[in-house]
């Protein structure tokens, strides 16, 4: 792959979303055929950082005919109507960092995303590949860490790794040079995202349970078009249940609410303290190694809990 | 109307003022790249020596020996002088398949687990490439590897054996102004230095005997160059290993020593864990350096290098690299710049000295 060289970066999450567009007209058979997998792949592939979910939103606003964005950022598909309202809500956001300050020699340092602190998430940063998404588009950088051959007679461990620790490399030698490629305060910085697929039907990334189980009721909304339920997908979840607590507002009340996610990275308290919100019920996509770079999802298991939800969907009157 | 977009598409994609870079640099990067995006840890680097074989000038015809390095003998004559590059990179070998089917493995080379642990993996059996990831660690433990399989008969039917090594995907990337990223940089940057020299470089104007190796099994104990070294003894007058020179040139490195920044050119690796180049041949290096206007830094720096087996016989190590951050990472990083500069440098040593 080729970044920058002094060239204008590629906005690859503008590319990402003209993907999703060119193709959002397809039949739902049509979709399934070119795979369950592929859409999970893609959104997998996606940054949406708490409080930064806007592109991932016009995806998922793309592919759902009949959804609104609230003001909130969330993506809702409501039939309206009379009667007992149910929800069915997945959400969008991942942890992630933003530029904290510019440095004289070109370093970027880091603020962590707001939200539940995740430990290890952090060290996760350290020698590893990331994007950094400026206002020209997405820019690939890596995360300093130290040589082994200098650490001789002091170690053989990196030992502990906070965000405070790490400097970003763009290829950068000065805070004029970073700031040309777009570069500003509060950028969103993400591990670079490379779904890796693995054993029969294994897929990784970060964040990827959350983004399989959006991905399949993304494809059990299209499916069920005529659905009497609520289908939501919200933002900033990470941040107090922000956008879940909206559409509760909003939407609501409602007798009952699914929530669905990956099983890694469900709150504890989801909906439980929100009247609006009804019986909570948590749907939730298992998930190998939470948490880590390499979160792996199973693709029967997605495909099984989208064909759990389309039930789900159409039996609600 | 899919197409009509595709259409639009390649008219917005923004122009690519690479052109505009010197034509060496240029060169320098596409094999680069190339040598980067091949695996080839320690004991299996068979695909790298192919891929510098593919990438030599035409009149070159190189010898593989037993141990499998790469020789490629230019000029003819005395003295004889040695410029050595290996081939291998840093990874791991699977020492056995637990019960549930996870590899268990050893490291090839010095590596921090922390960096390799919840990371994407590929297992080379030497006939394929096998996906998996590095597993999570609970604690310091030992690294394992999950290709997808549940018993050690699932593994094994994968094509999967003790012995097999395993690195993690990697990927040249350009970074802003002339700095790239990507693992094994170290020390695909010496190999494409040797090869750059030896396009620039005619046979027929060479003085005496200059022997280029493209040595194996570096990362376990310079294995292969020490082969090579018993195989030559007395005869060469100098090596010179033209690896990686380790630099502190990161916020997070003491800068007591080693402090070589990317993008001044090569650097002189006067004194490192393994050899002390001698004062007289330093002096040499910098003022070849100097009459060809090719930058070089001089430095001390920790590791040791592929000349330095060549002691045994008396054969002094001029060892040349350039500045690496973040060594043995996946995310080496470097300026071609100083890649460019290297290979003039190793074609002036063997032209000129």
């Amino acid at each position: 792959m080729r970044g920058t060289g002094g060239r204008p970066p590629v906005p690859l999450a503008f590319l990402l979303t003209l993907l999703l567009l060119l193709t959002s007209g397809l039949p739902v058979s049509a979709q399934s055929s070119a795979g369950l997998g592929g859409l999970v792949q893609r959104l997998a592939g996606m940054t949406a950082v708490t409080g930064y979910e806007q592109r991932m939103a016009d995806s998922i606003l793309a592919l759902l005919p009949g959804a609104t964005r609230d003001r909130a950022g969330n993506v809702v598909r409501d039939p309206g109507g009379k009667g007992r309202r149910v929800l069915l809500v997945c959400p969008l956001d991942e942890p992630g960092w933003v530029v904290g300050s510019l440095r004289s020699d070109g370093y970027l340092t880091l603020r962590r995303s707001p939200g539940r602190a995740i430990p290890g998430r952090d060290a996760q940063l350290q020698g590893a590949r990331i994007d950094v998404h400026s206002r020209r588009g997405v820019l690939p950088g890596v995360v300093a860490v130290r040589s082994i051959h200098l650490t001789r007679g002091r170690g053989t461990s990196l030992g502990e790794f906070t965000s405070d620790s790490a400097y970003v490399d763009l290829g950068a030698s000065t805070a004029a040079e970073a700031e040309s490629l777009g570069v500003r305060v509060l950028s969103v910085v993400t591990l670079a995202k490379r779904p890796h697929r693995y054993g029969a039907d294994l897929l990784a990334a970060p964040s990827t349970g959350r983004r399989a189980a959006c991905a399949a009721l993304l494809e059990a909304a299209r499916a069920v078009g005529s659905s009497r339920a609520v289908v939501g997908f919200v933002v900033e979840q990470e941040l107090s249940e922000r956008g879940l607590t909206t559409v509760a507002n909003r939407a609501g009340p409602f007798a009952q609410t699914f929530f669905v996610d990956g099983s890694s990275t469900v709150s504890t308290s989801t909906g439980a303290t929100n009247p609006a919100l009804g019986q909570v019920t948590r749907i939730t996509l298992p998930v190998r190694y939470p948490g880590t770079p390499v979160e792996t999802v199973s693709m029967a298991e997605v495909a099984r809990l989208r064909d759990d939800l389309i039930e789900r969907l159409r039996g609600v009157k | 109307m899919t197409a009509r977009w595709l259409a639009l598409l390649l008219l917005w994609w923004p122009s690519v003022p690479a052109a505009q870079e010197p034509s060496s640099l240029r060169e320098a990067e596409a094999l680069l790249e190339t040598l980067v995006e091949t695996y080839g840890p320690s004991g299996m680097e068979a695909p790298v020596r192919d891929a510098v074989k593919r990438a030599l000038p035409e009149w070159a015809k190189p010898q593989t020996d037993s141990a499998g390095n790469l020789w490629l003998t230019v000029g003819q004559g005395e003295p004889t002088v040695v410029f050595v590059a290996h081939l291998d990179e840093v990874g791991f070998v699977v020492r056995g398949i637990a019960e549930n089917g996870s590899l268990e493995l050893e490291a090839l080379g010095g590596i921090f687990p922390e960096l390799w642990e919840a990371r994407p993996a590929l297992v080379h059996t030497g006939s394929e490439t096998i996906p998996g990831v590095f597993q999570p660690r609970d604690s310091t433990g030992t690294l394992r590897a999950d290709v997808g399989s549940s018993s050690r008969a699932g593994t094994e039917a994968l094509g999967i054996r003790t012995g097999d090594t395993v690195t993690m995907p990697k990927e040249y990337v350009r970074l802003a102004g002339y700095r790239a990223t990507g693992r094994s940089f170290d020390d695909r940057v010496g190999s494409a230095a040797q090869i750059l020299a030896l396009r620039q470089l005619d046979p027929r104007r060479l003085k005496h005997t200059v022997i280029f190796l493209w040595s194996t099994r570096e990362e376990i104990g310079l294995e292969g160059a020490r082969a090579a070294a018993d195989s030559l003894r007395f005869l060469p007058v100098r090596v010179h290993a033209i690896d990686t020179f380790v630099s502190a040139d990161s916020p997070l490195e003491p800068q007591a020593f080693a402090v070589a920044p990317l993008g001044h050119g090569p650097v002189a690796r006067a004194l490192d864990n393994s050899a002390v180049t001698p004062p007289a041949y330093l002096d040499s290096l910098v003022t070849l350096a100097r009459r060809q206007g090719v930058p070089l830094q001089v430095g001390t720096t920790n590791g040791g290098n592929d000349g330095s087996v060549f002691g045994a016989y008396g054969v002094p190590d001029v060892p040349i690299g350039w500045p690496l951050r973040y060594s043995h990472s996946p995310v080496e990083v470097i300026d071609l710049r100083d890649l460019v500069s290297l290979a003039q440098l190793v074609k002036a040593a063997a032209e000129a000295w």
